[in-house]
């Protein structure tokens, strides 16, 4: 590096870190370069995701309320006492939240499951060659380009009890008897999960048909050699073969289900029933109903710490695999 | 197994396969794209059409079918328009729309901005924790919204009341938080755009006489312009179908598209043909641009996650 080049340096390198971080001074030139490329990403990130989230703990253990909205420093500090109170079974918020965070697992898994499932069929089907495959993939795509604001309200029209397509197709065919309550009652965590896997499966699609994509052809080649049919080829072959796209589709989708709140939010509408009220949503109309943050601070930390405790298991499997090899 | 008597022969068994793997991906592709032509179906229609107890699946009923069936053009003139002119003046429809375009818009000029720089430095260089600040990023997308919110919101507030800057139903405060959420996922997404341009390009430049920063801007940027647009899409349909934030920090004068749209169901009645054509609008310019670029923003949106 001449000095001669570092006085057409623009503007964007003339910030001096060093004066405010000593250890800055420490690395090379090609270093400082990168960290002042990356300061304003960096700067950004501090304000509003990791400055918010200790200020969201510290909340957590205030008893902040409808009184303290806007002196939130002045609200009591209360140990514990706001996790003791939404984790005990017994009070109605806790047996609530409780129960919204078994609705959670079902949302994840059973969306999980379902965008598997779909998402792996389309990959399968989209890997063969045929004409209009590109058209076809095209398609497949849309649920999940069209905003989702949009594709969740058209399933929440379709869903209606009365004047819904849904059921007045299941009526024509039979499969039904009586028009059935989607949207309300107990079961409406699973038209949920049917809703949010149909905006989310083909993203799982495309991730394993890139996986499939990166398979050598040699593999089935040599199979076929030695008389391996379709399913032996799929058995022994394609799906071992998928297992570290697999790991990144099950943990991303289970984590991206868990902290879904668009999904819940407009599929069920201004009055969603318990059943639909993942944590999330549950949380979010606890804390602004009544103004409760302190309370709500800590549900929202316990959330944070279970999609923490899976994000855990995603980066051991990243850096087990070829996160470090991104380094050049 | 099962028993060789019924088994087919080889080039029959393709041909069912075949015949099989068609009907099931026949299957998928209704399921996908049913919901999306339900919509711009009901659009055209009226409100007693919509809530008809056995709604025709077809844009016709059986009676009209031999009509449509002998002139095609028929079909404009069994489509009701109605929804596309009353939506205007029942719902402030034009101001959502002006709303979710600026507020996206320049959320998705910010965050490409402050994007590329930080994919840039990603790609090219490597320095003392980066594995760590990988990771910070890849962990904002770990963090259930509703923990940040929270502290914000009071933050909000307590700035409002104490600095006198206004901040909760702004435009400028609900584009600074987006920026700031969708800014991770552009820094990782232009990595990889960046990391397919051969390094040797700005050695070339550099060469030449630019200076770090004019080989970025001037050559490396051009040539990630793909990618760019590619990222500047996903960002903006982010900012454009977020609720939660929106739902309490942009309310009033600056709701956008995705709040207003839930105010066409009321307490006592769903204006459906009305939201539906409010959603055609806003949803055909995103399927048209995705069809027309999807290939590098299929290919940003798999890198990250689909590396080998």
């Amino acid at each position: 590096m001449t000095r001669t080049s570092s006085r057409v340096r623009s503007s964007v390198a003339e910030i001096e870190i060093g004066r405010y971080l000593p250890l800055y001074n420490r690395l090379s030139d090609e270093q400082q370069y990168a960290y002042k490329l990356l300061l304003p990403g960096l700067l950004m990130m501090l304000l509003i995701h990791f400055i918010p989230i200790v200020w969201g703990v510290l909340i957590s253990v205030l008893g902040v309320d409808s009184g303290y909205v806007s002196q939130w420093y002045e609200a009591p500090f209360v140990w514990l006492e706001n996790y003791r109170f939404v984790l005990d079974p017994r009070t109605v918020v806790g047996e609530r939240f409780w129960y919204s965070l078994r609705q959670t697992i079902i949302f994840s898994v059973g969306t999980l499951l379902l965008t598997y499932v779909l998402g792996l069929t389309a990959a399968l089907l989209l890997n063969q060659r045929f004409k209009g495959r590109f058209a076809a993939r095209t398609l497949l795509l849309l649920p999940w380009v069209a905003p989702s604001v949009v594709t969740l309200l058209i399933w929440r029209m379709m869903f209606q009890q009365q004047s819904g397509i849904i059921n007045s197709l299941l009526l024509s065919l039979g499969v039904i008897s009586e028009p059935i309550y989607w949207l309300i009652g107990d079961n409406t965590i699973w038209t949920l999960v049917l809703v949010h896997s149909w905006t989310q499966f083909p993203l799982v699609m495309i991730m394993l048909y890139a996986g499939l994509q990166s398979i050598p052809e040699q593999l089935y080649e040599a199979a076929s050699i030695d008389g391996a049919g379709r399913w032996e080829q799929f058995r022994y072959i394609t799906f071992p073969q998928l297992k570290p796209v697999s790991a990144v589709v099950v943990l991303l989708m289970m984590l991206w289900t868990m902290i879904n709140f668009t999904s819940p939010y407009i599929l069920l509408g201004a009055q969603p029933p318990q059943s639909g009220q993942v944590s999330i949503l549950y949380i979010y109309n606890f804390a602004f109903s009544n103004y409760q943050f302190g309370r709500g601070a800590a549900m929202s930390v316990v959330l944070f710490a279970i999609a923490m405790a899976m994000a855990m298991l995603y980066y051991k499997y990243l850096f087990d695999q070829d996160f470090t090899e991104g380094d050049r | 197994m099962i028993p060789d008597e019924f088994r087919l022969t080889e080039s029959g068994r393709e041909t069912l396969f075949n015949l099989l793997s068609k009907g099931v991906l026949g299957c998928l592709l209704l399921y996908a794209l049913f919901p999306i032509y339900w919509m711009i179906l009901s659009s055209f229609r009226t409100r007693a059409e919509i809530t008809a107890a056995e709604p025709s699946i077809l844009p016709f009923t059986l009676d009209e079918a031999a009509d449509v069936i002998r002139d095609p053009s028929v079909l404009l003139t069994l489509l009701e328009y109605e929804n596309y002119l009353t939506m205007w003046d029942r719902f402030p429809v034009f101001d959502y729309f002006v709303n979710s375009l600026v507020i996206a818009s320049v959320t998705t000029v910010f965050a490409l901005a402050v994007g590329c720089l930080g994919g840039y430095a990603f790609s090219r260089y490597r320095f003392p924790g980066k594995i760590g600040v990988g990771g910070a990023l890849l962990g904002t997308q770990m963090i259930p919204g509703i923990l940040i919110l929270l502290p914000m919101f009071l933050l909000f507030v307590w700035i409002q009341e104490t600095l006198a800057i206004p901040l909760i139903d702004t435009y400028h405060g609900i584009i600074f938080v987006y920026t700031t959420f969708t800014v991770p996922v552009a820094i990782w997404m232009l990595r990889g755009f960046f990391d397919s341009i051969p390094n040797a390009i700005e050695e070339a430049a550099r060469v030449d006489g630019c200076s770090r920063f004019q080989a970025l801007v001037r050559v490396v940027l051009p040539m990630a312009a793909p990618g760019i647009a590619a990222t500047g899409m996903f960002v903006f349909l982010t900012a454009f179908n977020e609720v939660l934030f929106a739902s309490v920090l942009a309310r009033g004068d600056v709701t956008p598209f995705a709040i207003g749209i839930q105010s066409f169901e009321t307490q006592t009645t769903a204006y459906w043909g009305e939201m539906m054509a409010a959603s055609t609008v806003a949803t055909a310019p995103i399927l048209i641009l995705f069809i027309l670029f999807q290939k590098p923003i299929v290919e940003g949106l798999t890198e990250g996650s689909v590396k080998q």
